[in-house]
């Protein structure tokens, strides 16, 4: 068989890729959604301040940035330093508190990351994401 | 050991860690297509649906080029496709930064989660240096062989 040339093996290769890629899709149809992402459990500014019961603040910003401005009584706890800053976040939390995570910006993804992995590597259940980050509490404050 | 040699086995060990690194990445992917489509949406360049087609689709591709990239037939045309996906997953970094975003790249799954932007950017520059370095090796080695003739 004579060997093809490059944008034809491209092709191939892009075409064989679905088969898999749709044998997946299918074994996980009931577990996600094609047309929304999931829940992200995110909190508006005013409703978070209106928290009633213990209440723990994550910052998941980098440390520059936490060191030039944070929610008062915030914990930092970011992706890039998760281990080093982990053990002083589980320190501060009580059993029974809620936790919201923020980060510098509404886009930004970083305290989504880092609400996840509270929920998976520290199992726990109470943890919420701050609306429009950073930004949106310095505003509520004006 | 000739220049003939030499570049073959250079070739041989680029190639080798070019389709480990591809298959890896694309397997740790393939374990949780949520996670990777929500790293893929958290670029705000898709919306969601589009992010799942990906969510999919790319870990397949990567681990199917990656295995390509072994078989001669098809290894130009895996090398293209690998190039292609690495020049995408760099704009996006950079569009993203430019942006604000701060994202888990995503690239490794778990793995890559504490990844910084200058580490993700590196590694992707240098698996599309490696694959360009590929790809002048066969370039190199296929005149060698005609020259041989």
């Amino acid at each position: 068989m004579a060997r093809r040339s490059w944008p034809w093996q491209a092709l191939a290769l892009l075409s064989l890729a679905i088969l898999p890629a749709a044998g997946e899709a299918l074994y996980w149809r009931h577990q996600v959604s094609w047309t929304q992402p999931p829940a992200m459990d995110e909190i508006p500014v005013e409703q978070a301040r209106h928290l009633r019961g213990g209440l723990i603040w994550v910052d998941a910003r980098p440390q520059p940035e936490f060191d030039s401005g944070h929610i008062p009584g915030a914990i930092l706890l970011n992706a890039e330093q998760w281990d080093a800053l982990l053990p002083a976040f589980l320190n501060a939390w009580k059993p029974g508190e809620k936790v919201i995570v923020y980060c510098s910006k509404q886009s930004c993804g970083a305290s989504r990351e880092v609400a996840r992995r509270l929920r998976e590597e520290a199992n726990l259940s109470n943890v919420f994401v701050l609306k429009g980050g950073w930004e949106a509490w310095q505003q509520s404050g004006k | 050991m000739n220049n003939r040699g030499i570049a073959f086995s250079v070739g041989l060990l680029l190639r080798v860690i070019v389709a480990a690194v591809f298959v890896c990445a694309g397997l740790v992917k393939a374990i949780n297509p949520i996670r990777f489509t929500t790293d893929i949406y958290n670029y705000h360049l898709l919306p969601w649906s589009l992010a799942t087609v990906g969510g999919f689709y790319l870990p397949a591709l990567e681990v199917i080029c990656g295995l390509a990239l072994l078989y001669r037939r098809f290894s130009e045309g895996a090398m293209a496709v690998l190039l292609g996906l690495v020049v995408v997953f760099i704009l996006a970094s950079i569009t993203a930064k430019f942006r604000g975003i701060d994202v888990s790249c995503g690239c490794f799954g778990g793995a890559s989660q504490n990844f910084t932007f200058t580490t993700h950017l590196l590694l992707d520059i240098t698996l599309g240096v490696m694959i360009l370095a590929l790809g002048a090796i066969d370039r190199r080695l296929r005149a060698m062989d005609v020259k041989d003739r």
